[in-house]
């Protein structure tokens, strides 16, 4: 029984923890501290979601984000590892380049959203622009710094044996940066999960996003907490599958550091 | 490598002659104006809808407009004031929080799941309850800025203090440091640049939080003004608004990562 307590011990814990807020939330209201409009309480969001569940809506709305999500995700995917490469052969390139990767890291996309909806009209072609343009950088510096930092042993060896610049580049810098660029792909998942949600409060009319910004303006705290609880899930789920690539894509390696 | 990967850090001159800095610069600053030009060339033309894009000439009327007839120091302001107070919040919660979460395994099992859950999901989806909970003035906005930029902090500062050298921590205990003093002498010093680090990722967090705040719902600051600009069409006024806000916060991280240098080099390298 102790071994089962010590080997799951994060596990349960985290239950405990999670438990107890949810706990705290009930009987708050439940003890009158704060109004149940301001925060609703865990049971009526649980009735409300598995209503929603039933009635498809959190699946219309996880549909949608999703979707878009996943193609800022790729185009960015296809975009940031490109100019990486691109980047890492020749560095006037990566000047031409630098200024305006960094302009898309520093500068608050969203802030352009009315533009991409003159551009791209209402709905999920300006969604997937920010997600894009939130998620490029960290692909691209990520792509361009784990090959350019190639193992210099393997490279000499490669080298000495003959290899040219091209099977340098596809058989020693490209598999070697394959974790980092994993790790790039999990800081810009987030990044486009940060942009997809925030589109949607603005320039949507459908998805996760949409519908907290809906529920919000008509002030039905349950049903925004609905959709609340949904993004977290979405981005737990996301951060997760991502970090195992990590460790998968990681594993090969032998050596000390690792 | 802590846990955010320090991609933003440019690389150390390895070769490190001044003609490939300034070709760098001269290059970088080429491609820059070349962009400039095609787009003020685009726009003057008719190739692109000026009407949509603009145009450098138009954004550059728009701030000298701007300059002029709009009250741009009172929204600066405003945005400045409600993002410093939430990032100082931050730090006044983050800080201390990471140093309890990285030094005690116990609390650490207990709050790192839900403050996990917190972290992965985009804070800025807690705008609209912030708003029904705080109203549309500036507390919401502290608050949101107050969300997006602690869990980084947090974070970077346990994972510093966890990536401590557990020798210096152990050496400094056997020569009878108290708990204070390891924490004040040992644990915040080798945590230091990561807590940097943090700082640095969320200062980003931090504006983008009060722009979205404020263009979700607000009286005044950049993010109403880029939001009236917006629903107006008013395409150059908007930008200068955007790249002011770009500006501040790449400054700002600028100013961080001088910082992270100077911090760095007196320790040996790995």
């Amino acid at each position: 029984m102790t071994r089962v307590l010590e080997r799951h011990q994060a596990l349960i814990s985290g239950c405990i923890s999670f438990a107890v807020i949810l706990l705290t939330w009930q009987l708050a209201v439940a003890l009158g501290f704060v109004q149940v409009f301001f925060t609703s309480t865990p049971i009526r969001v649980a009735v409300a979601f598995w209503r929603e569940l039933r009635s498809g809506e959190i699946a219309a709305n996880v549909g949608v984000s999703l979707y878009e999500l996943l193609c800022g995700l790729g185009l960015a995917c296809i975009a940031g590892i490109g100019l990486g490469v691109l980047a890492s052969w020749s560095r006037t390139i990566e000047h031409i380049l630098e200024p305006f990767i960094w302009f898309t890291y520093a500068c608050p996309i969203i802030a352009f959203y009315p533009l991409f909806i003159a551009w791209l009209g209402l709905g999920a072609p300006t969604i997937i622009a920010i997600a894009f343009l939130s998620a490029l950088t960290p692909l691209y510096a990520n792509t361009l710094s784990g090959i350019r930092n190639a193992d210099r042993d393997l490279v000499r060896a490669a080298r000495s044996f003959g290899a040219r610049r091209r099977d340098l580049f596809l058989k020693i810098a490209l598999p070697g940066s394959v974790p980092i660029i994993v790790a790039g792909l999990r800081l810009a998942a987030g990044r486009a999960l940060t942009g997809v949600i925030a589109g949607e409060l603005f320039g949507a009319a459908a998805g996760l996003g949409y519908s907290i910004a809906f529920y919000g303006q008509k002030l039905k705290t349950t049903e925004m907490m609905v959709s609340l609880v949904m993004v977290v899930i979405l981005g737990v789920i996301l951060t997760q599958l991502l970090s195992l690539c990590e460790t998968a894509t990681d594993s090969w390696r032998t050596g000390p550091g690792r | 490598m802590a846990v955010a990967t320090d991609y933003a850090r440019r690389r150390a001159p390895s070769i490190g002659r001044a003609v490939d800095r300034y070709y760098g610069a001269l290059v970088s600053t080429g491609s820059v104006v070349a962009f400039l030009v095609v787009w003020q060339v685009a726009a003057a033309r008719g190739w692109v809808n000026a009407r949509y894009t603009s145009s450098p000439s138009q954004v550059l009327a728009a701030a000298l407009d701007i300059a002029r007839h709009d009250d741009f120091p009172h929204h600066a302001w405003v945005s400045f004031s409600e993002f410093s107070l939430g990032f100082a919040a931050a730090l006044g919660i983050g800080l201390p929080l990471g140093l309890a979460l990285g030094t005690s395994r116990r609390l650490r099992l207990f709050v790192d799941p839900p403050m996990m859950a917190l972290y992965t999901a985009p804070r800025l989806t807690l705008l609209p309850i912030l708003i029904i909970w705080l109203g549309i003035g500036a507390a919401s906005k502290v608050a949101v800025v107050l969300l997006g930029a602690v869990f980084p902090i947090i974070v970077n500062t346990m994972a510093g203090v966890r990536e401590t050298d557990p020798r210096l921590f152990q050496a400094a205990r056997a020569f009878g440091a108290s708990r204070l003093d390891t924490m004040i002498k040992v644990l915040v010093p080798g945590a230091l640049p990561a807590i940097l680090l943090g700082i640095r990722l969320a200062i980003g967090r931090g504006v983008l939080s009060v722009v979205v705040g404020e263009m979700f719902v607000s009286e005044a600051g950049i993010g109403h003004q880029i939001m009236n600009y917006g629903e107006a069409m008013q395409v150059g006024h908007l930008m200068v608004y955007a790249f002011a806000i770009s500006l501040f916060g790449y400054a700002l991280t600028i100013a961080v990562r001088l910082i992270e240098d100077r911090v760095r080099s007196w320790r040996p390298e790995p």
